[in-house]
């Protein structure tokens, strides 16, 4: 089903009613579950995600126990809910792209969290996908940052991750670049993976799998390292909230 | 999970399908289905033999009195233990039961493949509850012991002509009397391999089934053979403990009406369990005669063989 | 084979002991201080996800949380030989009742009664930790379709035509690792689901290839709701009953299977009523399982006699060993309980779980607050 892209180029219009550099709307909570360490819940539009925390803990038997050089391991389980999607579908353990989603999250907190903390320990991040409509990297991403808070696992700063993309794969010069990708989007179009740390412009997670003009790359991530940004906002926003609430409810 | 390993054959057989509007006369084929002749509260002859299988520690074979057109029951089972838990194990202060159901690839009419199967998986914790209970576990910490039961022949859900039943498949009754096997021949594979237990433990089906004919009349009949009936309304098994008089496990489905109550039921199936232990008494004695000659010479006495728990 | 995740009690066999005394007491004393027929309080809603037909998540106190996802995806139905032309069947006492109940309609007429089938429901049952095929979510998964396919209700509503017919994707996911048995707090969250599910209403005739409406709106509920608000029927639900000496405790915390001496789930549902029965609701039993009691796992005490550090002796051969502990009865030493449950008791708790505002009643009820 080829998105028709057409209407963009006069009402300067998404198929979703936003303009180029609108995020969708980002809704997150955090400690949604007691038994965890750490939780929380977001939504990217309709892009749902449930992440928890356990640990730093004494890793499974038989696997190491923690990590190598008296670092922490991170291990990071992703699980697609068979409903999610617009059509039932059940993955299968071991799903490629999943085991990539995995790996890709793996090496982001690996290089955020401070594990020196924590030598011969296990932090292990679960993800439940419970609907997915684009920027599931990103999703993830800012999901886990926020169950990583709430477990009071201590990181350098906030990694928050964004999508972007351009309006169309061909050489004409009048192409735009759109921020936060929905699921028809990303089906269509070539779109960029961005996670930076802070409020920088250290990009720390970048990927990419469509092919799109070397020339728009840059514009790409410009924009989405400024939605990033906004994105850091709306999650730092969040945290102070909750933090307040908390703070309050020990007091009073 | 379908078996990628091997190359399987096509899941059922196929055949082409006989139109009764083009046939010119009745058809060698038999379209009635078959009828329970006997009574409601008789049970089939069973066979139980146990030590066959000289390498494990314990083993039975079970077979169900074979009636026309239907497969009986066949199931062998062997206990492997009490043997010492793997090195790399979890200390256990109890016997480790693990139990393990599989239906031959020829078991039933539709061939079931090598990997087991949800229905075969949610048998093993069946029958894995039931002995459970009669198993003096702590006699044997960091020890277990493999029940592996094999069904060579299984009960059939439905009469395999019936369309009707042939739609229902799935409901599962016949699983429910392959249960009831499986917890009386493991048992008699359990006494051969010596492990103490508190009691016999044998198990028994009950059904409420609806008569074919115009009267649907609800009638409760004891060891039910599902292809015989047109509709199976309710069933239960029970892993019954004849002596201490208790049940370890239970298993009850079906939407047992008001005439007759799901207690009814159970203790319908309990009676199935308590006739069968007899059968089950008599082939441990005759085991025992085989292994202590002396004992059958001096008395014919099962006390003598009896575990006190 | 190891024993399970949720079998493993870290409890002393002292600590065992004591539980399991305060249980025995009349009435029982449990650890939360909760009536013996009190259910845990727990945090609901329905509705959440937008992409299934239905979806609801339910949390425990304990932190535990399940979310239930329900897809509905419209399926071609295999050809039946007794679903063709008038007597173009063998003629099968199945198929021949069947004729003569609906004889007398003109043959456009054909319901849906009694043509649903197993296979249009699939449920599927995910634990972190587990495999799909452990046992746990094995047993679970078939102890809660049993329950679902008891009637033909459900089963029915999915047909759609002769060719076509719904097909039904439970998908149970337990988000937190399973702190007690999970069985209860599926059972709740599936029910719920099952009540939100709404499915296109169908705007094609007969056996047309099937078109739905596109309004969300008008779509209808998987179990119809009468213009009072009410339903004619409810999903099922499966409870969780454990024993302990003659007393019998609903909703048994992760602590209190650990000496149960019986454990047993037991479905029920409300027995469909009609649309100005507004009398007491019966409930119908659909299955009766038990479950493995973690109980059976656990270490036994030692008494003071066969410690020698308490000033006994212990035991010089194995034999000796059983012989003292088999004629041991004292009390505050822990046994794992043996042998199973008396037939009164189960009849008991059947009685208990169906009487009229009994438990069962109560969870639907309060399950009835939740809006929908």
């Amino acid at each position: 089903m080829p998105l028709d892209t057409s209407t963009y180029a006069l009402s300067l219009l998404r198929l979703d009613g936003r303009r180029w550099n609108e995020l969708r709307r980002i809704h997150a909570q955090i400690s949604t579950q007691a038994a965890a360490d750490g939780s929380a819940y977001l939504e990217m539009g309709n892009t749902k995600v449930i992440c928890t925390v356990s640990g730093p803990s004494e890793g499974r038997r038989g696997q190491g126990q923690g990590g190598e050089g008296g670092k922490a391991r991170i291990e990071v389980e992703v699980n697609l809910a068979g409903f999610a999607g617009v059509e039932r579908k059940k993955r299968a353990r071991g799903d490629r792209r999943i085991a990539e989603l995995q790996h890709t999250l793996t090496q982001a907190y690996t290089s955020t969290l401070l594990t020196h903390l924590y030598p011969h320990s296990t932090i292990l991040i679960t993800l439940h996908i419970l609907s997915l409509d684009g920027s599931l990297l990103a999703a993830t991403l800012n999901a886990a940052t926020l169950a990583l808070i709430d477990a009071g696992i201590p990181m350098s700063n906030y990694l928050v991750a964004c999508t972007a993309g351009s309006t169309s794969f061909e050489e004409s010069d009048n192409a735009d670049p759109l921020l936060d990708l929905n699921g028809q989007e990303e089906q269509e179009l070539p779109f960029v993976t961005v996670g930076i740390l802070g409020d920088g412009d250290k990009v720390s997670v970048l990927v990419m799998e469509s092919r799109v003009q070397m020339s728009r790359l840059e514009t790409m991530l410009v924009v989405a390292v400024d939605g990033c940004k906004r994105v850091r906002e709306i999650l730092d926003g969040v945290v102070r909230e909750h933090g307040r609430n908390m703070v309050e409810g020990a007091v009073g | 999970m379908t078996d990628r390993r091997r190359i399987n054959g096509p899941p059922s057989g196929t055949q082409t399908p006989i139109f009764a509007s083009t046939l010119k006369q009745t058809p060698t084929v038999r379209l009635s289905p078959p009828t329970r002749t006997r009574e409601p509260t008789e049970l089939r002859k069973i066979f139980l033999k146990t030590g066959l299988v000289p390498s494990s520690s314990g083993s039975a074979y079970l077979e169900l009195q074979h009636s026309s057109q239907l497969t009986s029951l066949k199931i062998t089972c062997t206990a492997h233990g009490p043997r010492p838990l793997p090195r790399s194990a979890p200390f256990s202060p109890q016997l480790v039961l693990s139990t393990t159901v599989k239906f031959a690839p020829f078991a039933s009419r539709v061939r079931r493949g090598y990997v087991r199967d949800s229905a075969e998986r949610d048998l093993a914790v069946h029958l894995e509850t039931a002995l459970r209970g009669v198993v003096l576990g702590d006699r044997w910490p960091k020890s277990g012991c493999d029940v592996v039961v094999t069904v060579l022949e299984g009960e059939e859900d439905a009469w395999w002509g019936d369309v009707a039943g042939a739609r229902e498949r799935g409901e599962g009754w016949g699983l429910m009397c392959v249960l009831a096997g499986c917890i009386t021949v493991a048992s008699a594979a359990i006494m051969d391999a010596g492990i103490d237990c508190v009691d016999l433990i044998t198990g028994g089906v009950a059904a409420v089934v609806e008569e074919g004919g115009g009267k649907r009349g609800e009638v409760m009949v004891l060891d039910p053979c599902p292809a015989e009936h047109r509709n199976v309304l309710a069933a239960c098994v029970v892993g019954y403990l004849a002596s201490r008089d208790e049940i370890t496990e239970v298993w009850m489905k079906g939407n047992a009406s008001a005439a007759i109550s799901a207690e009814e039921l159970i203790e319908k199936a309990v009676g199935a369990a308590a006739a069968t232990k007899a059968v089950l008494e008599e082939a441990i004695k005759e085991a025992a005669f085989v292994k202590f000659p002396e004992l059958a010479k001096s008395r014919g006495g099962l006390n003598d063989i009896d575990m006190n728990g | 084979m190891a024993p399970a995740a949720t079998s493993q009690v870290l409890l002393s066999p002292a600590e065992l002991s004591f539980l399991h005394s305060s249980l025995l007491l009349q009435p029982p004393v449990r650890p939360d201080g909760r009536a013996p027929n009190q259910f845990r309080p727990l945090v609901a809603e329905t509705d959440i996800l937008p992409g299934a037909n239905g979806s609801a998540r339910i949390c425990f106190p304990d932190g535990t949380e399940a979310i239930v996802g329900i897809k509905a995806e419209v399926e071609k139905s295999q050809w039946r030989a007794n679903l063709s032309e008038d007597g173009a069947h063998l003629g099968t006492g199945g198929g021949d009742v069947e004729m003569e109940e609906d004889g007398g309609k003109p043959q456009e007429e054909a319901s849906s009664h009694g043509n649903g089938e197993m296979s249009w429901i699939e449920l599927s049952i995910e634990i972190p930790g587990f495999r799909d095929d452990d046992p746990l979510p094995i047993f679970l998964a078939a102890m809660l379709s049993e329950g679902l396919l008891a009637g033909e209700e459900l089963k029915d509503r999915l047909w759609i035509n002769r060719r076509f017919h719904w097909k039904l994707y439970i998908d149970i996911l337990l988000l937190s690792p399973p702190l007690s048995y999970p069985l209860p707090l599926l059972s709740l969250t599936t029910h719920l689901a099952l009540l939100s599910s709404r499915i296109p209403k169908l705007k094609s005739e007969q056996d047309e290839d099937p078109l739905f409406d596109d309004d969300w709106e008008a779509s209808l509920y998987l179990y119809p709701k009468l213009p009072t608000g009410k339903r004619i029927d409810r999903p099922p639900i499966t409870l969780l009953v454990m024993a302990v000496g003659s007393n019998i405790i609903f909703d048994p915390s992760k602590e209190e299977l650990a000496v149960a001496e019986a454990v047993l789930a037991v479905s029920v549902r409300e027995s469909q009523r009609r649309e100005n029965d507004t009398s007491g609701r019966r409930l119908n039993l659909l299955s009766i399982r038990s479950v493995d009691s973690p109980s059976r796992l656990t270490p036994s005490g030692v008494p003071n006699t066969m410690n020698t550090a308490t000033g006994g002796s212990a035991p010089v051969s194995s034999q000796d060993a059983v012989a003292q502990r088999e004629s041991i009865d004292q009390k505050g030493v822990w046994n794992p309980p043996r042998g199973g449950v008396k037939r009164a008791l189960i009849t008991r708790i059947i009685k208990l779980v169906l009487e009229p505002n009994g438990v069962a009643q109560e969870v639907m009820d309060g399950l009835n607050g939740v809006e929908v």
